[in-house]
C-alpha cells in the first residue's frame, strides 16, 4: 500500500502550518458568528438584525444561568395507593381488606399546542379475583385554539356535574353517592371520544359549555355500547359566580342522550349546585362546602314505555383543623329500571389529611330500601401519594 | 344639546377602546409581582394579581373566576421554582390562551437569574415541603426585586416591543430607588446584625440573608407541617437559652401555637408582610420593606 507522501522544504513547512492554522481560526469565527458570506440586500438586513439584537442583548444585562435539578422531558410521574378495609352487616362476609386502587399518572405538555395525560389504574377484578391493568383516563387536551375553545380527545370522565370528573381518591368521602351509582356505576361515566368546551365572553362570572360525543365504551347501567351507530351526546353547562372573596356558587346542567342496553334510548338531566366558603387569609385552616347533585332518568327500555326515575345527594363538609374533615352526606334514589325500588342512605365521614401527600379517612352509612331491611356499612381508607400530584379542580 | 352629547360621548367611547387597545393585560400570582410589574409598566399595563397579600402564595384555590382574567390575559407573571405549583398550572391550562402559556411570549418567569438559597441535594418528602429547585420565597430581599422586575420588562419589551425605551426608563428607575432605600434599609437593621429570632414558616431566608438576621428554629417542624408540642417545647428552650425577643409569622398563619411560647417565655409573636397588600398601609413592594423593618426595629430595640 502506497501512502501518498508531500515532502516539504523545513521553511515550507512553516509556512503551510501558519497558513493552516489561520484557516482554522478564520472557519471557526465564521461559524460562530453565523454571518453569512455572500452579502445580498436581504443577508444585511438579517445582519443588521442580528447586530440590533446583539446590542439589545447586552443591554438587557444577560442573567447568570441557574443550575436547575431535574431537567428532563420525562412526563410528570406520580403513584397513588388506595389501601381500604371495609365491613357490611349483611351477608357472609362482612370484613375485607384489599388495595382498592394504584393509580400511575404521566402528564406532560406534549408541544406547543397539546398537553397529554394518563391515568392508569391497577386494581382486583372483583370476579376473578386476579389483578388487571385499566387506562382510566388517557386523553390531550389542546392549548391553542382560537376563540376560547379547547378540545379534549381520548377516553376521559365525563363532564357531569361534580362527581363524575373527580376521582375518587379526592373526593371527602369513601363509597360513591347511591343515586349516582344506579345510573353511571361505579366506574362512573368515563369514555373514549371527543370533548369541545367553550368558554363564553360573559365576563361578570365564568361560563363554560362543553359538548362531547363517545362511543359507549363505558357500560354503565344506564347506558350501554350501540352494536349500530348511536353515540352517546352530553351537554354540560358550567357556572361559577364569585359571592364573596370567601365564597362562591357553582351551578350546573347536564343533559345526556345514548344508546342502552335494550338498543333504546336513555335520556339523562342533571343539575348540580356547590356553595364553598373559604376565608382568604387563613384558607388552610377552615372551610365548608355544601354539594349537591340530582339526576333524572328517562329510560325507554320496551317499545312505547319508559321508566323515569329520580336521585339526589347532598353533602355538607366542613374543615374542622387544618388537617380535619368532617363530612354527612345524604343519598336518595330510585332504581332506574324501576322506580319503585328506593334507597335512602345517611353517611359520616371523618378524614385526616396528614398532607397534601397522605390521607385517612373513615365512613360510617346505613342504608334503607323498599327491599331489603336496613343494613350498615363501613369503610378506612388510606391515600398515599409519591411522585408529582397534579393539582384538583376548584 | 343632543347632538353635543352624542359627540362627547363617542369622544368618550373613542377615548376608552383606544386606550384600551393599547393597554397591556398582565396577570401576575402574587401581588408583589403585580406591584413591580405596576412600577416597570405605568400606564401602558393594566395588572391583575390572583393571590392576596394576606394569602398563602403556596395554598390558593384555583377558582374558575380567574380563568376568565387570564383567558384575556397578553401576559403571565409567576414567582416559579414550584412555589404555585399547587394551582397555576391547572389555571393556566384552563386559560385556553396560547399567549401566555409556558415557553410563549408573555410567560414571564420571574425567579429567572435569581440567586437561589437552600437547593435540596436530594428531594426527599419526609422533610416536608421542599421546593426542588430552591427556597421560593426570594422577592423578600430588596436585590432580587431587580431581579424581577429585570424579567418582567423583559416580558413587556418582548410583548409591547414599541414602548422598550418606556420600560427600559422605569426599570433603570425601579434600580435606582432600590439601591437608595437598601442603603436605608440596611442601616435601620444594622444594629440588630446577627439577632437571633424564631419563624413559623421557613420563608425569611432570603430577608435574613440581606438584613442579617439568625434565624434559629422554626415552629414548624418541618416545612408544612403544623407546630407538635415536641417541637414547642424545643423552641421554648431554644428561646429560653438564647434570649430570643421575637417571633415572626406571616398573616396566614395562626398565632395559637407561638402565643403559647410567648406565655411561656415572654418573647413578642410579631405578625409582619410577605407581600404587598398583606396590611392596608403596604401599597406597593417599597412598602413591604418599610413596613416589616420599622415592625422588627421597633420590637428588637
Amino acid at each position: 500500500m502506497k501512502i501518498f507522501k508531500i515532502n516539504f522544504k523545513p521553511g515550507m513547512r512553516y509556512i503551510f502550518t501558519v497558513l493552516l492554522f489561520l484557516q482554522i481560526i478564520f472557519i471557526s469565527i465564521t461559524a460562530v458568528a453565523q454571518v453569512p458570506a455572500d452579502s445580498t440586500v436581504t443577508d444585511s438586513v438579517l445582519l443588521k438584525q442580528v447586530q440590533e439584537q446583539l446590542q439589545a442583548s447586552t443591554s438587557e444585562q444577560p442573567t447568570p444561568a441557574q443550575p436547575r435539578s431535574s431537567l428532563s422531558f420525562n412526563p410528570d410521574i406520580g403513584v397513588i395507593g388506595d389501601f381500604q378495609s371495609s365491613y357490611i352487616s349483611r351477608g357472609k362476609k362482612n370484613f375485607d381488606m384489599y388495595l382498592n386502587e394504584t393509580e400511575v399518572s404521566l402528564q406532560a405538555v406534549v408541544d406547543p399546542y397539546i398537553r397529554a395525560d394518563f391515568f392508569l389504574t391497577f386494581g382486583r377484578d372483583p370476579l376473578t379475583g386476579k389483578y388487571g391493568v385499566a387506562v382510566e383516563e388517557g386523553y390531550l387536551t389542546t392549548l391553542a385554539l382560537p376563540a376560547k375553545l379547547q378540545l379534549k380527545v381520548g377516553k376521559f370522565r365525563e363532564a357531569v356535574g361534580r362527581i363524575n370528573p373527580t376521582h375518587p381518591h379526592a373526593l371527602p368521602f369513601i363509597d360513591l353517592p347511591n343515586a349516582y351509582v344506579n345510573l353511571f356505576g361505579e366506574e362512573g361515566l368515563n369514555d373514549e371520544g371527543i370533548s369541545l368546551s367553550w368558554l363564553t365572553p360573559v365576563k361578570s362570572f365564568y361560563q363554560e359549555l362543553v359538548f362531547q360525543t363517545t362511543s359507549g365504551f363505558s357500560e354503565s347501567p344506564a347506558f350501554a355500547r350501540s352494536e349500530g351507530n348511536h353515540l352517546v351526546y352530553l351537554a354540560h353547562l358550567k357556572n361559577s359566580f364569585t359571592l364573596s372573596d370567601n365564597a362562591t356558587l357553582e351551578l350546573g346542567l347536564t343533559g345526556i342522550s345514548g344508546p342502552n342496553d335494550s338498543a333504546r334510548t336513555t335520556n339523562v338531566a342533571a343539575g348540580d349546585l356547590t356553595y364553598k366558603w373559604k376565608p382568604v387569609q387563613l384558607n388552610t385552616y377552615h372551610s365548608i362546602t355544601w354539594q349537591s347533585e340530582f339526576y333524572y332518568s328517562d329510560n325507554h327500555n320496551i317499545p312505547g314505555n319508559a321508566i323515569n326515575s329520580f336521585g339526589l345527594y347532598s353533602y355538607l363538609e366542613y374543615q374542622v383543623a387544618k388537617t380535619v374533615f368532617l363530612t354527612g352526606r345524604y343519598d336518595y334514589g330510585q332504581k332506574p329500571y324501576n322506580k319503585s325500588v328506593k334507597e335512602q342512605a345517611y353517611s359520616l365521614t371523618a378524614g385526616w389529611d396528614a398532607t397534601e401527600f397522605s390521607k385517612i379517612e373513615v365512613e360510617a352509612k346505613t342504608t334503607d330500601d323498599t327491599i331489603n331491611k336496613r343494613f350498615y356499612q363501613a369503610w378506612l381508607r388510606w391515600i398515599f401519594i409519591i411522585g408529582a400530584h397534579g393539582a384538583h379542580q376548584y | 344639546m343632543k347632538k353635543r352629547s352624542a359627540l362627547c360621548i363617542f369622544l368618550l367611547l373613542f377615548t376608552f377602546a383606544f386606550a384600551n387597545a393599547k393597554t397591556i393585560k398582565v396577570v401576575t400570582t402574587t401581588t408583589d409581582l403585580r406591584s413591580i410589574t405596576e412600577l416597570i409598566g405605568g400606564n401602558k399595563v393594566s395588572v391583575n394579581a390572583i393571590a392576596t397579600g394576606y394569602q398563602n402564595p403556596h395554598f390558593v384555590d384555583p377558582k374558575p373566576s380567574y380563568i376568565i382574567n387570564l383567558s384575556n390575559a397578553d401576559m403571565f407573571v409567576t414567582v416559579g421554582l414550584d412555589l404555585e405549583i399547587g394551582w397555576s398550572p391547572q389555571l393556566l391550562s384552563s386559560s385556553r390562551n396560547s399567549k401566555i402559556q409556558k415557553g410563549s411570549e408573555g410567560y414571564v418567569d420571574a425567579s429567572i437569574g435569581v440567586g437561589l438559597l437552600q437547593v435540596p441535594t436530594s428531594a426527599n418528602r419526609g422533610e416536608g415541603d421542599i421546593h426542588i429547585y430552591g427556597n421560593p420565597h426570594y422577592w423578600l430581599d430588596p436585590l432580587n426585586g431587580k431581579v424581577i422586575a429585570r424579567n418582567i420588562a423583559n416580558g413587556l419589551e418582548r410583548v409591547d416591543p414599541s414602548n422598550k425605551s418606556f420600560y427600559e426608563n422605569n426599570l433603570q428607575a425601579f434600580f435606582n430607588n432600590i439601591d437608595v432605600k437598601l442603603k436605608q434599609w440596611e442601616a435601620e437593621m444594622a444594629p440588630f446584625r446577627g439577632t437571633k429570632v424564631i419563624a413559623y414558616h421557613n420563608e425569611w431566608v432570603y430577608f435574613e440573608t440581606r438584613f442579617g438576621l439568625k434565624i434559629v428554629d422554626f415552629m414548624e417542624p418541618k416545612p408544612g407541617i403544623p407546630p407538635t408540642p415536641s417541637q414547642l417545647v424545643k423552641v421554648i428552650g431554644e428561646v429560653k437559652a438564647n434570649h430570643i425577643k421575637v417571633i415572626i409569622t406571616s398573616p396566614y398563619f395562626t398565632t395559637s401555637s407561638a402565643d403559647v411560647v410567648a406565655k411561656q417565655t415572654g418573647v413578642k409573636v410579631l405578625t409582619i408582610a410577605t407581600s404587598t397588600g398583606a396590611f392596608p398601609s403596604i401599597k406597593n413592594y417599597f412598602d413591604l420593606f418599610d413596613y416589616d423593618i420599622a415592625q422588627l426595629t421597633a420590637v428588637l430595640k
